[in-house]
């Protein structure tokens, strides 16, 4: 029985993990603290999993545990907090860590995320990834006229920060 | 904010180009140890469950039973030490029952109010500890300066004052520093949700 949960979690979090390094790079800047953050989400989600009863789709309850894993769970080890580089409201500085395949432009993105307060980012990220208002407040547990007004100051907020 | 339109394309291309981890990887990260804050609140939050009883479990029992009895604080301490375990006892069922209701998958806000919640039982019970200190500490002052037994052994002309004084500023001193020690820690550990916690607060 165990062993079939486990197959068919692994498969579900196989398919949908590129949710989880959304948040992981959104949440982190390098690939450490990345690592770190996407092993702590799949831990917290393999412990929920059990009481997953499928009332909505398993990329909206990962959405759901990978937020509260990285806003609230999750603790920078000593490690990453020394290799995490202070960022003010600039995306000037040099960044390495994921230059390798991306885009210089989803690079300017993410820095942009970065500069955000948690909350911010989540909201960012839930509009990229084009989630209903109504999706939105639940993730957070707020209610829609909130999420919209937060919506929107966080979207001048990154506009503000790609055009200076 | 047709900009911010465009970079939606942008972001959607993504999503083949991020890095994977093979399912082995995955199966090896689900089987690691959690390093959650929430572990975290429920190891110090036993401990300082324990610490302050701890004092009491490495007292010589004997040796404090012949002082209580010697200032005739027998009953008194038997009376603060029944209603201290009843008082123990409710935090742990409401600490227990707050901790069970942290869940992963609620809300965001949800999560930190719990969160919140959890560590308002052990708030209060640090809180509760310092006053009940506090108030024993006072009570055995004044039962044993007033004793005949303590002020017999007393050279005369002695200032009793000068004794009450330096005893509870001394007192104070250690329950500051038990307090100044709790907060650190949760300080520490809650500054970032807290601030999380506002931030979704605000204009509800």
């Amino acid at each position: 029985m165990t062993k079939d949960l486990e197959t068919k979690f692994l498969s579900e979090l196989d398919k949908h993990q590129n949710i989880i390094h959304k948040v992981c790079r959104t949440y982190t800047n390098n690939d450490a603290a990345h690592k770190d953050l996407f092993q702590e989400i799949t831990i917290q989600l393999w412990n929920a999993y059990p009481k997953f009863r499928g009332d909505s789709k398993f990329s909206t309850w990962m959405y759901r545990v990978s937020f509260n894993t990285a806003i609230s769970l999750y603790r920078k080890t000593k490690r990453n907090i020394e290799t995490t580089p202070l960022i003010e409201n600039k995306v000037d500085f040099e960044y390495s860590e994921y230059n390798d395949k991306q885009d210089r432009q989803l690079d300017l993105l993410y820095k942009a995320i970065h500069s955000l307060n948690d909350i911010e980012k989540a909201l960012a990220l839930m509009y990229l990834e084009d989630k209903s208002y109504e999706e939105i407040a639940s993730t957070l547990g707020i209610t829609e006229i909130n999420a919209r007004v937060k919506m929107n100051r966080t979207k001048t907020k990154l506009k503000n920060i790609l055009n200076p | 904010m047709a900009q911010l339109e465009n970079i939606k394309d942008l972001w959607k291309q993504q999503e083949t180009e991020n890095i994977r981890y093979s399912k082995n990887e995955l199966q090896g990260m689900m089987r690691q140890r959690s390093s959650s804050v929430v572990k975290w609140i429920l190891i110090i939050s036993i401990l300082e469950f324990i610490l302050p009883n701890i004092i009491f479990l490495v007292t010589d029992f004997e040796a404090s039973r012949e002082f209580n009895e010697q200032y005739g604080l027998t009953n008194m301490v038997n009376v603060y030490l029944g209603i201290h375990i009843v008082i123990i006892l409710g935090f742990i069922y409401v600490f227990y029952r707050n901790y069970r209701n942290i869940s992963v998958d609620t809300s965001v806000k949800m999560l930190m109010h719990h969160i919140i919640t959890t560590r308002k039982t052990v708030k209060y019970y640090i809180y509760y500890n310092l006053t009940i200190a506090a108030l024993i500490g006072f009570h055995m002052f004044y039962e044993v300066f007033n004793s005949k037994a303590f002020l017999s052994t007393l050279p005369e002309k002695t200032n009793l004052a000068l004794i009450w004084i330096v005893s509870s500023v001394l007192f104070v001193l250690v329950l500051v520093l038990l307090w100044g020690i709790y907060k650190l820690v949760f300080g520490f550990f809650l500054k970032k949700l807290n601030r999380n916690y506002q931030e979704l607060e605000q204009a509800e």
